[in-house]
């Protein structure tokens, strides 16, 4: 008995050693991943398609986002939708703006994993704060190679009391902190759906998916696509831009 | 000689008259009680069945198929106000009545919930639903465009009423963003807590034009009588012309969720009626146990005269099997007239009235006389019967002349 418990950890221990590389921070990783996505600030001009089996409408809209909390995006065609508009403050602050009624209407927190305007995207996926740095316990998995870079596999589980919906995280981020995949987990491990990028250009002076897809995994033929055309960081943004006033009535 | 057994049993039977009486009695009751009890059971189920499914859900549904396993708003039904006409047509009922729904954020002043939107034609929503009769301030809505009615749960949680308006944020048939803001006219208390918490309705017109759905439903709602269910089915199946991309549910299909919990309740009170019969079995069993002990001198007798054992068996089980059979259409019959009487005259106990009024509902209801109401019962305690005089005969078995004939 004492020496099947000593070799358990003996094996453990070894396991460990071969797992954990030394010096390498997943935390860090998934936080520089957020940096180099945001940037201090950032403006983007991107397309997003909604694919479904009997349709497919796709929108064109411009984000602004400045720290870690702060974004906006205004839908600036096609027609029908142009001026809808969305304001994240925080994690869990979200407003949406409909011209057609002229009114603002706060997302309750009950809603934040339902769908953002019709996509595949919840309204908690579009505000991609740092949430993610401090409420989950990160590991890293392993390191795959990818056209010549490290990527790094993480594991993100949240911390116990954390109000999050997933059971947990999964990122593959490259060296260069561009993230290829990210796989969002049930709590029962069952993987729920995945944010693939497709196409990384040079972008804004730095390397930047500027394609991905949002799909479900029990629905094979539904997805969202969105494709970022223009892209500029650490650009002045105002701070008024960031407050209901201006999603109501845009003074840019 | 064939029919000394038969003479013997019938004139056995009658040796001792009360007790047989008193036999076949304990049988009736117990009949009675069951085809009363099995009957006033499905009449209650039917009640509650056709209570659930006029509050909302109707008789039957024509969706698109794929809908109800996944509701999604692109699994539309095309041109459905015409297809509710030609059912409505067809079927020469007017409960047919045509729905959408959505899911959308529901803001107040001061509250934002998400909530189940149905878009419903005030003209015929009336006939395959009790909500509009359910208003319990303001009115129902009008035929007028753009007004909301509310469930009571919902309503106090958004903080509403009558006047208030109300705004409403989703997505459209075909991805756009959906958004508008109508005066809520009418706040209804179905009792069903789920849809008082959770939905809101608006004319079909106005949910057509905001969430882009043209001429197209999710649902097309049929009432009716259920006695008619059949006929009103088939004509409903001819309507869809053999669209292979409409389905036509029934209630099990729709609510499946009512038929379990029925299926369970009916399950539970068999085991009550199964006591019920083994307790008249055992009357039985005694009956026929004393009636033979009593005749081993007699028995005695015969088997000293050459009379085979099996004979004996055949005249005791003879015995039992007239009594039997006497019991159980006297029990049926008597079931059957008690059960009739208040399918006639509708059975109903006490708060029932305040009840129907509260829920829209019917104030009494009528148990069913059936064959599957006033059978079941009277020969389950006919088999049970039967086999409980099988140990007098196993008993009588082992008899030998000479002792028995030394019994008192």
């Amino acid at each position: 008995m004492r020496i099947k418990s000593f070799l358990i950890l003996v094996t453990l221990l070894l396991t460990q050693q071969a797992t954990a590389e030394p010096g390498i921070d997943a935390k860090g990783i998934i936080r520089d991943a957020i940096d180099h996505y945001r940037g201090l600030t950032s403006y983007s001009e991107m397309s997003m398609a909604i694919h479904r089996p009997d349709w497919e409408r796709s929108m064109s809209m411009n984000g602004w986002s400045s720290g870690s909390k702060k974004t906006l995006v205004r839908v600036t065609a096609p027609p029908r939708d142009a001026g809808n508009a969305t304001l994240v403050l925080d994690d869990s602050k979200v407003w949406s703006y409909a011209p057609k009624i002229n009114r603002v209407i706060r997302i309750p927190s009950s809603m934040m994993s339902q769908s953002w305007m019709g996509s595949d995207f919840s309204n908690k996926d579009i505000s991609r704060t740092d949430e993610i740095v401090e409420q989950y316990d990160h590991t890293l998995l392993r390191i795959d190679e990818h056209e010549g870079h490290k990527v790094y596999v993480i594991e993100s589980i949240p911390h116990e009391e954390a109000p999050i919906v997933w059971g947990k995280e999964i990122s593959h981020v490259r060296d260069d902190y561009v993230e290829l995949e990210h796989h969002f987990l049930d709590q029962d491990m069952q993987t729920v759906k995945i944010l693939k990028t497709l196409d990384i250009q040079e972008k804004g002076g730095r390397m930047f998916a500027v394609h991905q897809r949002m799909n479900m995994l029990e629905k094979e033929n539904e997805w969202t696509e969105i494709s970022v055309q223009e892209l500029d960081f650490d650009r002045e943004i105002p701070d008024y831009l960031f407050t209901l006033s201006n999603l109501r009535n845009p003074r840019e | 000689m064939t029919n000394t057994a038969t003479t013997l049993a019938w004139r056995n039977i009658w040796r001792h008259p009360r007790r047989t009486i008193l036999t076949i009695a304990a049988m009736v009751f117990a009949d009675t009680l069951l085809v009363f009890m099995l009957g006033l059971q499905f009449g209650q189920y039917r009640m509650m069945i056709d209570n659930s499914l006029r509050i909302f859900t109707g008789q039957m549904q024509v969706q698109a198929s794929g809908y109800h396993d996944e509701p999604h708003m692109y699994r539309s039904i095309p041109a459905a106000d015409t297809l509710a006409q030609l059912i409505r047509d067809q079927a020469q009922i007017d409960a047919v009545s045509p729905r959408a729904y959505s899911f959308a954020l529901v803001s107040s002043d001061t509250r934002t919930i998400g909530a189940q939107i149905s878009g419903v034609d005030p003209q015929y929503e009336p006939q395959v639903s009790t909500i509009p009769g359910l208003i319990k301030q303001g009115r129902y809505l009008s035929g007028g465009s753009n007004e909301i009615v509310v469930g009571s749960i919902l309503a106090r949680n958004l903080k509403i009423s009558p006047g208030d308006e109300l705004t409403l944020l989703g997505s459209g048939r075909d991805g756009s963003i959906a958004a508008t803001v109508a005066p809520v006219v009418g706040i209804f208390d179905s009792g069903a807590r789920d849809i008082d918490r959770q939905m809101l309705s608006m004319p079909i017109d106005t949910f057509r034009d905001v969430f882009g759905m043209g001429d197209q439903a999710h649902s097309i709602i049929i009432g009716g009588n259920r006695d008619q269910a059949d006929r009103i089915a088939a004509a409903a199946k001819a309507a869809l012309q053999g669209d292979k991309d409409l389905v036509l549910l029934n209630w099990e299909a729709l609510l499946p969720g009512l038929k379990q919990a029925i299926q369970a309740d009916f399950t539970s009170a068999w085991f009550m009626y199964a006591v019920l019969i083994v307790l008249v079995a055992f009357g039985m069993l005694n009956t026929m146990l004393m009636s033979v002990l009593e005749r081993t001198h007699e028995f005695g007798i015969l088997l000293a005269l050459g009379v085979r054992h099996g004979k004996l068996g055949r005249m005791i089980i003879t015995e039992s099997a007239v009594l039997a059979l006497t019991g159980m259409l006297l029990g049926m019959l008597a079931g059957g007239l008690l059960t009739w009487y208040f399918l006639v005259n509708g059975f109903t106990y006490p708060g029932m009235e305040a009840m129907s009024e509260r829920f829209n509902i019917p104030s009494v209801f009528h148990p069913e006389v059936s064959i599957r109401s006033l059978l079941p019962g009277p020969l389950a305690v006919f088999i049970a019967t039967l086999l409980a005089s099988l140990y007098p005969v196993w008993h009588m078995r082992k008899l030998r002349p000479i002792e028995a004939l030394q019994a008192v």
